[in-house]
């Protein structure tokens, strides 16, 4: 095995790791932030229905 | 609310500006002042200060080419320097094709006994034209859906009725530009100095999801009137190839951040422009009287032949 791929390959796992939790972690902190209350009940509604549609 | 409004507005003119500063700061050599094209066949260089003669006027100290082929490189004919030392005409043996930028590698400038470094220095036509001839050429030139026959679930499923077409469309732009962006971003300054261009695909497609999240938990909140108005379509706007053939495509030319901009919104308005044809032609056959086998979708796909048919017209147009 050559060891340059082996190198491309792990700076590539820790690229893509890096931007995927860099990323995760803003939508997460977004998602927060801009927090909609929705009415608790609208889901119980919704459950009890029968969701065919 | 006024006030935030004039806070949205003045943080949007800050990131332009700050665009702008990053598209004009590039690797540009800090002595060479400008450089332009002059007649049909020679490139003109402005210095900060004299160079030396000697050096300046040996032709073997330039290399030329145009910018997508740098295997190729161009004849140089005659070197001249004006009598103030500080500016150089290169003469072509044949007419530049100044649509395209060429690059210039000057070795070893020389300036009054000092040593100044090797330069690699780009030649644009009319930066803000080229920039224009960019957003026309994404919109109309090559629209995306009538010339390169991209994104066309969206576009059929969406353009039923103009209301609709106009929401889907400047949904579309919005997120698009957003990704583009940020893939310009990522690729420039990520992927590329790792080496892992050939993870490109797989980081765009997470950038696109990521901006119609963002958009979606953002605009749910700041403004829940257009998000019952778009929110309906940024889901859709995941389906869409186009947003994942901007980046590609300002992947493969290299541009900068400016000509993204350019390209993003260009792709955002054609598809905007071709939904709203669409809508505006499919509402109208509502009312005609199409044989029955062609009802609905068949009688779509005609009329989006016709229409391309009509984009065909733009084709091999230039602009500047």
């Amino acid at each position: 095995m050559d060891l340059t791929l082996v190198k491309l390959a792990l700076a590539g796992l820790a690229v893509l790791g890096c931007i995927g939790l860099f990323f995760g972690i803003g939508l997460a902190v977004a998602a927060n932030r801009f927090a909609v209350e929705v009415n608790p009940k609208v889901e119980e509604v919704l459950d009890i229905l029968a969701g065919a549609q | 609310m006024k006030t935030t409004t004039v806070k949205n507005v003045l943080v949007c003119v800050l990131a332009l500006l700050g665009l702008l500063l990053l598209s004009g700061c590039g690797q540009e050599h800090p002595f060479v002042q400008k450089t332009a094209f002059k007649d049909t066949s020679s490139i003109v260089i402005k210095f900060a200060g004299p160079v030396d003669e000697g050096r300046a006027k040996d032709i073997s100290n330039y290399t030329v080419y145009e910018k997508p082929d740098p295997d190729i490189k161009l004849k140089i004919s005659q070197v001249e320097l004006s009598p103030d030392k500080r500016t150089l005409t290169l003469t072509f043996e044949r007419e530049l094709n100044q649509k395209q930028p060429h690059m210039i590698s000057i070795k070893e400038i020389n300036s009054e006994g000092r040593s100044l470094g090797s330069a690699f220095v780009s030649v644009k036509k009319l930066y803000l034209g080229y920039l224009f001839s960019v957003l026309i050429g994404a919109m109309l030139i090559n629209n995306f859906v009538f010339s390169k026959y991209l994104g066309l679930c969206v576009f059929f499923g969406t353009s039923q009725k103009k209301s609709t077409a106009v929401g889907m469309g400047i949904t579309f732009t919005i997120v698009m530009v957003f990704s583009a962006m940020m893939a310009w971003f990522l690729y420039q300054f990520v992927l590329k100095p790792y080496r892992l261009d050939f993870l490109q695909i797989v980081v765009f497609i997470g950038l696109v999801s990521l901006s119609v999240q963002a958009v979606d938990t953002i605009l749910r909140k700041l403004n829940p009137v257009l998000f019952k108005a778009f929110g309906v379509y940024l889901v859709l706007v995941i389906a869409n190839c186009i947003i994942i053939a901007v980046p590609l495509t300002l992947a493969a030319n290299e541009y900068n951040a400016m000509e993204s901009l350019m390209l993003a919104l260009g792709a955002g308005v054609g598809f905007l422009i071709a939904l709203f044809l669409m809508a505006s032609v499919r509402e109208r056959l509502e009312l005609a009287n199409v044989p029955p086998t062609y009802r609905g979708l068949p009688i779509a796909f005609v009329v989006a032949g016709l229409f391309a048919l009509a984009f065909l017209g733009f084709s091999g147009m230039s602009i500047f």
